[in-house]
């Protein structure tokens, strides 16, 4: 395992019947990073992270957690690691104490410590108000911040998150950012699936872009944007709705989103002259009005866009 | 120092079980009232005395209670979504099943030595106070094991594992010698016997409390400890293999 990686994946691959769910994933950590796996929805991401965190088998390949095989001594491995899995809840039936108390004595934590570190998790999430509380009656947000104090109970180097802020109200998943971010700055190395792009932009220092099973992309948000920079977004606002398939006809060489009075045009840079011309002669031809408009370089969702559906 | 945390985390998972199991539905049904309501149905009204009915009454609650708890906790936590959380913690498997194999014979062992007490009180005494303490805690592995076993069924609704342990324990209270000497029973249903638990058991409580028994009491003991292992084994084995498609 080269110097500075904590987590090393090689090729991983895994079926479900006849679906090859995840087919050869490899991707390595630095410590103290924040990794993405961005990909949509049945990517492979949550079976990624299940497998190289060793509660998967693998059908091949091999994953190490700072130099351990999680197979072959799981324990070991995991006692590095925190993890909020996508789909998961404390106990419960048991009080946002009695989890952490729970999880702390799982990881072998000395009572005092145990006692001071939950204290301290609870009031830096804020949920120590709710701590004599049944899990069953906490909110999705609360909840979520519970597994995230869960999972750093063991005072782990490495934390895997998966979707952290899925289904959160938009006050919860900024809370959990900001919390990801100071642990980050407390040196912790994060590694994180998501769907949600920006997030990936606002917080990751490299992503890996999944998609049917493959690793498809890889690098910095910045080092996409800079691949991807010969490509411009125009926007446009017109003063009424614009008829969606008159539009594309007009423009079918370019890619095209119409929504209701709005267009947004993806094209190389050097196609910006062409294209500009066209929307005069639409705007003469449909007699629309231009309220707003406006160009810039791609964002991190339509360079995610174009990788997935192989434009990039 | 590793085996030390080895037991120690499967203790945890234990209290934890003791303190989130014991007093669910089915524990409660399955593991107190279902041996007492079948020990009732075989002694009222046919003459027989507490002191003759005692051994039959431990044998059946031990068995009941100790393999109550260990089919419903993995479902459970699989419909609660709690057992990736448990699973990404540093445990294996294993030391989640054998906590939770400890928490069922605890409960087991409890309740038969309420009963074995009660009848100390109603000056019930026990012969052999050895073989049957061995006796209890042996079967009552056992019998948890034994309900690990269809735990492992891929699906995250408990009474699915209930029904299932339910319609494999209701039969052997019949052909393991418990009511029906195992003399007695038909020809093609004695080597059912000879493979059931209950059948070890049943015989060695009956001799703890100086009735006519089949084997030794040694005999029964290395019976169930045998059947344990095997268990044992298949239990973790088949929930392993199950194991990704609770996730």
């Amino acid at each position: 395992m080269p110097l500075g990686n904590v987590v090393e994946v090689h090729d991983l691959v895994k079926f479900f019947g006849d679906v090859r769910a995840v087919d050869g994933v490899s991707f390595s950590v630095r410590r103290g990073e924040i990794y993405g796996l961005l990909g949509p929805n049945g990517a492979g991401k949550t079976t990624t992270i299940r497998m190289t965190i060793g509660i998967v088998t693998p059908d091949r390949g091999e994953a190490y957690i700072m130099g351990y095989n999680v197979h072959k001594e799981p324990v070991k491995a995991r006692s590095f690691i925190g993890v909020v899995p996508e789909i998961s809840n404390p106990y419960v039936d048991l009080t946002v104490w009695e989890n952490l108390m729970l999880v702390g004595e799982i990881y072998c934590v000395p009572k005092r410590i145990r006692v001071k570190r939950a204290k301290n998790l609870l009031k830096m999430l804020k949920i120590y108000e709710a701590r004599n509380r049944k899990a069953k009656v906490l909110s999705k947000g609360m909840r979520r911040r519970l597994l995230l104090a869960m999972a750093l109970m063991g005072d782990p180097d490495i934390l895997f998150l998966d979707e952290p802020t899925s289904g959160l109200d938009v006050i919860s998943a900024r809370m959990i950012r900001s919390h990801l971010l100071e642990l980050k700055e407390q040196g912790k190395t994060i590694i994180l699936t998501t769907h949600n792009i920006d997030e990936a932009g606002m917080l990751c220092d490299r992503v890996a872009i999944m998609n049917r099973g493959k690793v498809i992309a890889r690098g910095t948000p910045e080092e996409f944007k800079i691949r991807f920079g010969e490509y411009a977004r125009i926007l446009l606002c017109f003063d009424r709705e614009i008829d969606a398939k008159l539009i594309r006809k007009h423009f079918d060489s370019y890619e095209v989103i119409v929504q209701g009075r709005r267009l947004a045009i993806i094209c190389r840079s050097k196609d910006l002259r062409d294209v500009l011309e066209q929307i005069v002669q639409v705007t003469n031809e449909y007699s629309l009005s231009i309220e707003e408009l406006r160009a810039s370089g791609l964002n991190f969702e339509d360079i995610f866009v174009r990788l997935v559906e192989g434009l990039g | 120092m590793r085996r030390l945390q080895f037991l120690y985390r499967i203790w945890v998972l234990c209290l934890k079980d003791m303190k989130l199991y014991y007093f669910k539905g089915p524990t409660i049904v399955m593991g107190i009232l279902m041996p007492l309501f079948v020990w009732l149905a075989f002694v009222a009204g046919r003459g027989f005395s507490f002191t003759e009915s005692l051994p039959a009454l431990i044998t059946l609650a031990s068995f009941f209670a100790s393999s109550s708890i260990t089919p419903i906790v993995m479902p459970w936590e699989a419909r609660q979504k709690s057992l990736e959380m448990l699973l990404s913690k540093p445990v294996t498997i294993y030391i989640v099943l054998l906590g939770t194999a400890l928490a069922s014979s605890i409960f087991g062992i409890f309740i038969s030595s309420v009963l074995v007490t009660i009848g100390l009180l109603l000056n019930v005494i026990p012969r052999d106070l050895i073989s049957l303490a061995l006796g209890i805690a042996v079967s009552s592995l056992c019998y948890s094991f034994m309900g690990l076993v269809f735990s492992a069924i891929p699906s995250d609704v408990p009474a699915d594992a209930v029904m299932l342990s339910s319609a494999v324990r209701l039969p052997l209270i019949f052909v393991s010698g418990i009511f029906i000497p195992v003399h007695s029973l038909p020809h093609y249903v004695k080597p059912l016997a000879f493979i059931s638990p209950l059948t070890y058991f049943s015989d060695l409580i009956k001799n703890a409390y100086g009735y006519s028994s089949l084997l030794s009491p040694s005999i029964d003991v290395i019976a169930l400890l045998l059947l344990t292992i095997i268990f044992a084994a298949l239990a973790l084995a088949a929930n392993k293999r199950t194991l990704t498609r609770r996730l």
